[in-house]
């Protein structure tokens, strides 16, 4: 028996995420610029980085739901795409599901929808997020909604779950259940999570790597545990950044 | 889970400017020599531990990784992690435990221009009076 059985370290096999030298314009307005980086399998990394930094633009396009000027982006290896939304869950910035639809409807809908919703994993994910399935989502708040919305998420069995300020409006309940959630999904099947958020000192215990993003460029990439062997939290090292 | 003892001291504030396994496997070191937990103690998951504290899994790993290093735990594949029944492996630990907090006490003397001993008679001397 070796001492690697406790190990969280990726199978062998190509990075999650490889972004490599992209760039993205809009209006003449550079929204990103030169962007590399990897992100391994079985990371859970925090994507930070002050408002406008181009978070989103860029995760969307990892999601493949833009595409950049110059550059590109793979995920496990392959061209990102529509081609390869089945190996990633998207969790937006901005939340859209069908305030006329009860919870339980939108749940059948999704499980329709997503080819690779997993049914015994979302009624698992449901009771750990407390999410009841009676109300119209119409009439949730901003906490349930975002519980709902990573339910959907995490109901699926893709590789790749890319979450996109799940915190912003919730509450610290909400927001506790959310990171417990993340843990428990990360430590059972190997998945790959990609998390912007503002909500540092949430999650900093969570992150085990940084990519500090700033006005479209790279400004920092970090292990957090050689940052904390140096001294430093992730807050201070984010502050340091973007002093 | 029949567990009867808490895994780490109660509260258990992280610092987050230091690698937090360390603060974890030192903990419950602590815990193990002083009984707290007892040899032979089944200790939770990875993931339980991950998911309890809201920590990376990695970083829970890691935690049982270091205090297997020691020879404090033992990992049977299927079963859980167990406290070692090994009284010389749990002895050598206090020892290491005992050694720390030596140093920081002969530091905290040095700080004040004392020697340890002198420190301790201080305390002698303080104690009688009071």
């Amino acid at each position: 028996m070796t001492a690697n059985h406790y190990s969280m370290e990726a199978a062998a096999g190509p990075a999650a995420v490889e972004c490599r030298g992209l760039g993205l314009t809009r209006r003449k307005k550079s929204i990103l610029q030169d962007i590399s980086f990897d992100i391994p399998q079985g990371s859970l990394t925090g994507l930070l980085g002050p408002n406008g930094a181009g978070k989103s633009s860029l995760l969307r396009i990892i999601a493949g739901l833009a595409a950049p000027d110059t550059g590109s982006v793979r995920v496990f290896g392959q061209p990102a795409g529509i081609e390869q939304l089945g190996m990633l869950s998207l969790l937006p910035d901005r939340s859209n599901l069908p305030g006329w639809l009860s919870v339980r409807e939108w749940l059948d809908f999704a499980a329709g929808i997503y080819p690779d919703w997993d049914p015994v994993k979302a009624l698992e994910v449901q009771a750990e997020l407390n999410v009841s399935v009676e109300p119209a989502i119409s009439s949730l708040s901003r906490g349930e909604e975002a519980r709902l919305q990573l339910l959907t998420c995490l109901s699926r069995t893709a590789p790749l779950i890319i979450l996109d300020e799940p915190f912003t409006g919730v509450d610290l309940i909400s927001r506790e259940r959310i990171a417990s959630a993340v843990v428990g999904e990360l430590a059972d099947g190997r998945r790959t999570f990609l998390i912007a958020t503002h909500d540092i000192r949430e999650m900093e215990l969570l992150f085990d790597r940084l990519i500090l993003i700033g006005k479209g460029t790279i400004r920092s990439i970090e292990d957090v545990d050689r940052l904390r062997r140096s001294g430093k939290s992730v807050e201070s090292h984010y502050r340091e950044v973007f002093a | 889970m029949d567990q009867s003892f808490e895994l780490l001291p109660e509260p258990f504030q992280i610092n987050p400017s230091l690698p937090i396994y360390e603060q974890f496997a030192w903990a419950i070191q602590g815990r193990i020599v002083s009984g707290h937990i007892p040899p032979g103690s089944r200790l939770p998951s990875v993931r339980e531990l991950a998911a309890g504290r809201g920590v990376n899994p990695t970083t829970a790993a890691r935690t049982y990784q270091e205090l297997e290093r020691m020879g404090l735990i033992v990992t049977y594949r299927g079963q859980g992690t167990f406290v070692t029944r090994d009284a010389a492996v749990i002895g050598e630990a206090r020892k290491e435990i005992m050694r720390k907090a030596i140093k920081e006490f002969k530091a905290a003397a040095g700080k004040l221009g004392l020697t340890a001993a002198q420190l301790l008679e201080f305390d002698k001397e303080d104690s009688h009076d009071g």
